[in-house]
């Protein structure tokens, strides 16, 4: 049953047939109230097509979990727990004294209409011309239209700029320089808005992507936002591994904040920060990058790997920010389509993943994010391993064998820090006689401003 | 809680129960008040009548549970659910259906030797087969062999009974013989040791009208009594409950690549309904599973699986709920424990040799079971819960001695009664 294709596709419990298109082939269901994305399900044929009172039950139970999230008398907005999933506050009077549930719905619902044109967005490529054609147009059919589209062409030869002029509204940057944070901080730096809006090559954003990215910064104070990302095809193993078994790009259909708290309770194993989102669908106001600088240049694909976004989360909440995941802003991801692929990304997330611990270590001296290196995660492929073993899913394992290279990858970046640290303190101790004196003490305002890779970024 | 310094306070803890509440949450919540014996309340929700949770919470101060205790726990467990069932009846209100004609029902209770309990169902379901809305509801009686006249009598004080008596004992044969003696074109089994909840025939015929083509129906089951520290011990393990959302079984599951060999998921035996013709031409139950000792279950899983492998879904039903008289003691609960690991070894062994098609299933289902037994018991021995280990140990010995060829013999006894009663 693993070897069929999965169709995607979008359902509309709002409207009256929507049992009607379910089919019976296996699919992804991605049900939608309107404009409002309430959560998904994978089907085999068996299990195909819902009947209506199954619909009736999905639409009950999602749009509950809506209301409880969103509707401020039933306790929204709700803040991210340790696992990254929200903990419903609601109340039994509040759930007895609701009146109208499918008005307040259909409220929710509503799709924004605010303007976009205080918005730059963002994408990075390298050498991914048709993708990035598929991803420039459904960017030209935003409902509210983005101030200003920036292309950053990473490649060497500059191979995106003949598909860039096609598109009249496209601004074209060349950064040779490999690096997706390299190339993210030349768009940062080519902007012109206050917010900057950042998607990828492989993406096909939602027709009011822009839109909602204005509602969600004119409607919550917070420096950063990040939106759903919903896989766009389900064609090979690959893609299914990655959804599937890999958790995709996350799963959550409700909002949350993910602050302070968060940050503090999850800060014993390495503060979680990549459950805030993905770089594939992520905006900031210009006052961040000010605030706690830019990408780290050391992180990202091109360099460690991955995790230069959510590094870059890391210092806005180690600094007192806030981060707002809003799954109204929607962005279709197409996975890596071959196994070999597959495997490469798998890896270069896990070795951008110890790199990014070690940065963060670097810069704020939490032990927890080396904690996290050598107790969490060798935790994690022991019992990834048992449970693969036991459940039968030999697909696991290499997947499993892929993350544990990429573990061993990352650790050059923990050695290379050691080397740097013993310098530096040796320097430090003849500098001021301070035996203390290590990169660990430095406060957060130094280290922030501190480093080659974190140069202010505005001209 | 104070202690009586003259008594051992294991003593005290030994001799609790729990008090079983039923409360409507659209009322104003009231304290709620427990006997001197009691310290704890399992709490049954409504809202508008409806079934929406159950709750065991322990030990309240001075004998009362307070309203902000009860209104706490409602926040947390409640609330969410009742949200979710007021937008159901919000969206079958916009978008009403058709509702497709309920079929004739019969009532099966298959019951051996316990003609108290029988009276005790018989009395719940006497106060609401005259209020259903199924057009014909007859209700039989099998008696299982019974020793005396008892059960025979306790039916007979009831109104519009029909008595069968089976002779072979076993309770699929009881099963069976219900099954061709009933009209209906649905029959629904019930165990002699519950009794039904007030909406037990709504909630089947809810189901019914939502899934007219399901092969088959099963149900939420809560305690009846809370009073031994085997009840208790039972329930918070989880019982039989199987939650208060609806659930959908069919030939495969995408979250659950061993289903439906698993099919212990989707109920329990003690309160299960099926389309007659369905079941008739599945050829009934298996006589060699739920024999009584020494193979005492799996008569249920097998019935399970071979409607989902006949390509009909099966839809459990949280508001068709009946309340089961767990065991009391904690030698009968052990006893248990070893009956399910023997019963889904011998339904396994069953399977295994009967569906090719599923074999590679089965062996990863008999892998999982021990596995997971076996990650159980390293837990109780590192929490040090000295019950929870040999529980554990009872089922696992019961599973080994299950896949030991436990179904072969209860074949060969089997066919030996069926010879002495010709």
């Amino acid at each position: 049953m693993n070897d069929d294709a999965f169709s995607v596709r979008q359902i509309d419990l709002a409207s009256a047939d929507a049992h009607v298109g379910s089919g019976d082939i296996p699919s992804l269901s991605i049900f939608w109230w309107k404009d409002l994305p309430l959560g998904m399900q994978a089907s085999l044929p068996d299990e195909l097509p819902y009947t209506e009172a199954r619909l009736r039950q999905l639409a009950a139970e999602f749009s509950a979990a809506q209301l409880a999230a969103r509707s401020v008398a039933l306790g929204a907005p709700l803040r991210a727990t340790y696992e990254g999933w929200p903990k419903s506050v609601l109340s039994l009077a509040a759930a007895l004294g609701v009146q109208n549930p499918l008005g307040c719905l259909d409220e929710l619902a509503t799709a924004s209409s605010a303007s976009a044109q205080h918005i730059s967005v963002v994408i990075c490529t390298r050498d991914r011309g048709p993708a990035l054609a598929q991803c420039l147009q459904s960017i030209a059919r935003q409902s509210s239209a983005p101030g200003e589209v920036i292309v950053v062409d990473n490649s060497r030869n500059a191979t995106a700029r003949p598909l860039c002029v096609r598109f009249p509204n496209v601004r074209y940057v060349h950064e040779p320089r490999p690096g997706l944070s390299v190339a993210r901080s030349a768009g940062i730096r080519a902007s012109r808005h206050d917010i900057i809006a950042f998607t990828d090559d492989d993406v096909e954003v939602h027709h009011g992507w822009t839109a909602e990215i204005a509602r969600a910064f004119a409607q919550w104070d917070v420096e950063a936002l990040t939106g759903l990302v919903l896989p766009a095809r389900l064609d090979t193993i690959a893609q299914r591994r990655f959804q599937f078994d890999m958790g995709g790009f996350g799963a959550t259909f409700v909002p949350l904040i993910f602050d302070q708290r968060f940050f503090e309770e999850t800060r014993p194993s390495g503060a979680h920060v990549w459950k805030i989102g993905a770089g594939a669908n992520m905006a900031f106001r210009r006052s961040a990058f000010e605030r706690v600088g830019s990408f780290d240049e050391r992180l990202g694909a091109g360099a460690a790997g991955c995790s230069e976004d959510s590094e870059l989360w890391y210092r806005i909440l180690a600094t007192g920010g806030a981060c707002l995941y809003e799954p109204r802003a929607v962005v279709f991801h197409h996975h890596r389509r071959d196994w070999p692929g597959f495997r490469r990304q798998i890896k270069a997330y896990m070795k951008g993943h110890v790199a990014a611990l070690v940065v963060q270590y670097d810069n704020f001296g939490d032990r927890g994010n080396i904690d996290r290196i050598w107790k969490q995660l060798p935790a994690y492929f022991v019992r990834t391993f048992i449970k693969a073993l036991f459940e039968g899913s030999p697909g696991r394992t290499r997947i499993l064998a892929a993350e544990v290279q990429g573990w061993l990858a990352g650790l050059q970046f923990l050695l290379r820090l050691g080397w740097r640290k013993q310098r530096t303190s040796n320097w430090l101790r003849k500098k001021t006689d301070d035996p203390q004196g290590s990169a660990r003490t430095v406060p957060v305002s130094k280290s922030i401003s501190k480093g080659p890779d974190r140069r202010p970024l505005l001209p | 809680m104070s202690f009586n310094t003259d008594v051992p306070p294991w003593v005290r803890i030994k001799a609790m129960g729990y008090k079983i509440v039923d409360v409507e949450l659209s009322r104003p919540l009231a304290p709620i008040e427990l006997a001197q014996h009691q310290d704890g309340v399992g709490l049954i929700a409504r809202w508008h009548n409806r079934l929406v949770g159950f709750e065991m919470i322990a030990r309240p101060t001075a004998g009362v549970l307070s309203a902000e205790r009860l209104r706490s726990v409602a926040d947390q467990c409640f609330a969410p659910r009742i949200l979710v069932t007021k937008l159901e009846e919000e969206l079958l209100r916009q978008r009403p259906v058709a509702e497709p004609a309920l079929p004739n029902l019969s009532i099966a209770i298959c019951t051996k030797d316990r003609a108290e309990r029988l009276s005790r169902l018989l009395a719940s379901l006497d106060d609401i087969r005259w209020k259903s809305a199924f057009p014909f509801v007859e209700i039989l009686v099998v008696d299982n062999a019974s020793v005396d006249s008892a059960t025979r009598e306790a039916a007979s004080r009831f109104k519009d009974i029909r008595y069968v008596f089976e002779p072979r004992a076993g309770l699929d044969f009881a099963r069976n013989a219900a099954l061709r003696s009933a009209t209906g074109s649905m029959i629904a089994y019930l165990d002699d040791d519950v009794v039904v909840d007030r909406n037990w025939l709504e909630g089947l015929a809810k189901a019914y009208q939502d899934h007219p083509h399901a092969g088959g129906f099963t149900g939420l089951v809560l305690p009846l009594r809370l009073d031994t520290e085997a009840q208790l011990f039972f329930e918070k393990r989880g019982g039989f409950g199987r939650g208060f959302n609806r659930n959908e079984f069919h030939n495969a599951r995408f979250d659950n690549p061993l289903h439906p060999v698993g099919s212990g998921v989707l109920g329990a035996g003690c309160n299960m309904a099926f389309d007659r013709a369905l079941l008739l031409s599945l050829g009934g139950f298996d006589e060699a599973l739920d024999t009584g000792a020494p193979l005492p279950g799996g008569g249920d899983l097998d019935i399970f699986y071979r409607v989902l492998r006949s390509g009909r879904p099966m839809i459990y039903e949280p508001e068709y709920a009946v309340y089961h008289e767990h065991r009391e003691t904690i030698d009968q609960l052990r006893r248990q424990y070893w009956t399910w690991g023997l019963g889904m070894m011998a339904f396994l062994v069953k399977s295994r040799r009967t569906d090719a098609e599923l074999r590679a299933r089965h062996r990863a289902m008999v892998c999982w079971w021990f596995f997971d037994r076996l990650k159980e018991l390293a837990r109780a021995a590192r929490k040090l819960q000295g019950r929870d280990f040999r529980f554990g140990v009872a089922e696992l010995l019961g599973g080994i001695y299950g896949l030991a060829g436990e179904y072969d013999r209860s074949r060969v006894r089997v066919q030996s009664i069926r010879e002495q009663n010709q």
